[in-house]
């Protein structure tokens, strides 16, 4: 077993874990953060998106002992107790989630895609989520949702800022 | 994923002996985006993973007096945003970016993706038509070949059991060459080629085209330079029916399969079509039209 030290959404956390355990499998089984889903299990369905480092990363695809020392954000850590965040808020009201289970994960990429490009034209929206397979919505919805919540943050930057990094 | 043991690999000279100690029993762990995806299918795993990604020696782009110098452990991302690479060779960027999903070249690598060695690997036919070499680190200390030296047939390199692909360098001569990429996949994101083809040129001074080279990638066990249509192309001004000819050149070398994802007639098709758009861009781009 291998000691790990990492910060997941704003805490300190330290586990001990097997050289094979996933970053997917540690975040799920250790820590209880069931947010980020098990799905394709090799990169293809982007349902166990997380940020890592402020990039988004499968982590299906990336060991538990690769993340020590990092900083990683789970859809467990971007809304506060009292409001969900602009992403999710949008996701909600276009209904851009049907089952939900690409939910979190879609919504990570969406946000690693507007920490870095704020303003993003509709393919580049299409770009950013291309590696997260929906097979409920048809995406339309969802683009529709990543651009209103864009726009939204944009108005908003200062307090969108602080989501997701406390 | 069956349980192996773990060694983050501080620096070459480490990874490199924990190779020879451990050879055919170790793995190298560089993105983890194939790796991992592999060990979870295979019924018998590694006894070792070696983890080179904390090794600082293996990251970044440089510029050096040989050419430019890419880190095998710089990702897809890292290619695509950096400055260097948009100035000397923006061909590779537009690569990288077809590759995967945002995800996937993140974390993916491009001495991972050429280690790797599919035969529809993206990173390859760009680097291929800029006279790419490879740098390899072993016991017996370094060594440097052409990439088309490097890859060997599918998922075969050059590499011994005790050396690791360190670096990927754009000769010099190559930088600033007008080049051009293009992808035919049945998606545009997480899609593998069903062809993809690269081509480069220089215009000497009466405008004809010298130094032409022509890549093309899943249309053969490796990828491959259509040498057939770079023989035709040199010396030739450059035409419209030029390129046909060159396209059509370049369909009649490559050795296709048929599999479910298209027909070796189809992928035939697509090569002569990428190869004389990826012609006319590279002219473009040489006569600064774009």
């Amino acid at each position: 077993m291998i000691t790990i030290r990492f910060v997941v959404n704003g805490a300190l956390q330290v586990l001990s874990v097997a050289p094979e355990t996933t970053l997917l499998g540690a975040l799920r089984n250790q820590l209880g953060l069931t947010g980020a889903k098990s799905g394709c299990e090799v990169g293809d369905c982007g349902a166990c998106t997380v940020i890592v480092d402020g990039r988004s990363v499968n982590a299906c695809l990336m060991l538990a002992v690769q993340a020590d020392g990092c900083t990683v954000l789970t859809i467990e850590g971007l809304a506060t107790r009292e409001k969900l965040h602009p992403l999710q808020r949008a996701f909600e009201e276009l209904a851009a989630l049907q089952c939900g289970f690409c939910g979190p994960g879609a919504i990570l990429s969406a946000k690693a895609l507007l920490d870095v490009n704020p303003d993003p034209s509709r393919q580049e929206v299409r770009d950013g989520l291309a590696g997260n397979l929906c097979r409920c919505t048809g995406y339309t919805k969802m683009i529709d949702a990543v651009l209103h919540a864009a726009q939204e943050l944009r108005a908003a930057p200062t307090s969108a800022a602080t989501h997701g990094e406390r | 994923m069956r349980s192996f043991e773990y060694v983050a690999a501080g620096d070459i000279r480490h990874a490199v002996q924990l190779l020879a100690e451990h050879g055919a029993e170790a793995r190298i762990l560089a993105g983890g985006t194939d790796l991992l995806a592999d060990l979870k299918s295979s019924a018998h795993g590694p006894r070792l993973v070696i983890d080179i990604s904390r090794a600082q020696a293996l990251k970044g782009i440089t510029l050096t007096p040989a050419g430019l110098c890419i880190g095998a452990m710089t990702t897809h991302t890292e290619i695509m945003r950096s400055a260097l690479i948009a100035e000397h060779c923006p061909v590779l960027a537009a690569a990288a970016h077809t590759i995967g999903a945002v995800q996937t070249r993140n974390l993916g690598t491009l001495g991972g993706n050429l280690v790797t060695a599919v035969p529809s690997m993206d990173s390859g036919p760009a680097l291929v038509a800029l006279d790419a070499q490879v740098g390899l680190a072993g016991s017996a200390g370094e060594r440097r070949l052409p990439l088309t030296d490097f890859f060997r047939g599918p998922r075969k390199t050059a590499l011994k059991a005790d050396e690791l692909l360190i670096d990927i360098v754009i000769p010099a001569t190559s930088l600033g060459k007008p080049a051009a990429f293009l992808k035919s996949g049945l998606r545009k994101g997480q899609a593998l080629a069903l062809v993809n083809a690269a081509a480069s040129l220089w215009l000497d001074g009466k405008g004809r085209i010298i130094e032409p080279r022509v890549a093309l990638g899943a249309v053969a066990p490796v990828v491959m330079r259509a040498t057939d249509a770079e023989q035709f192309l040199a010396g030739r001004p450059p035409a419209p029916g030029v390129f046909v000819q060159a396209g059509a050149l370049a369909a009649a070398a490559c050795k296709p399969i048929s599999d479910f994802r298209a027909s070796a007639g189809y992928r035939r098709d697509l090569v002569a079509v990428l190869v004389q758009r990826a012609l006319a861009q590279a002219y473009a781009m040489a006569e600064g039209r774009t």
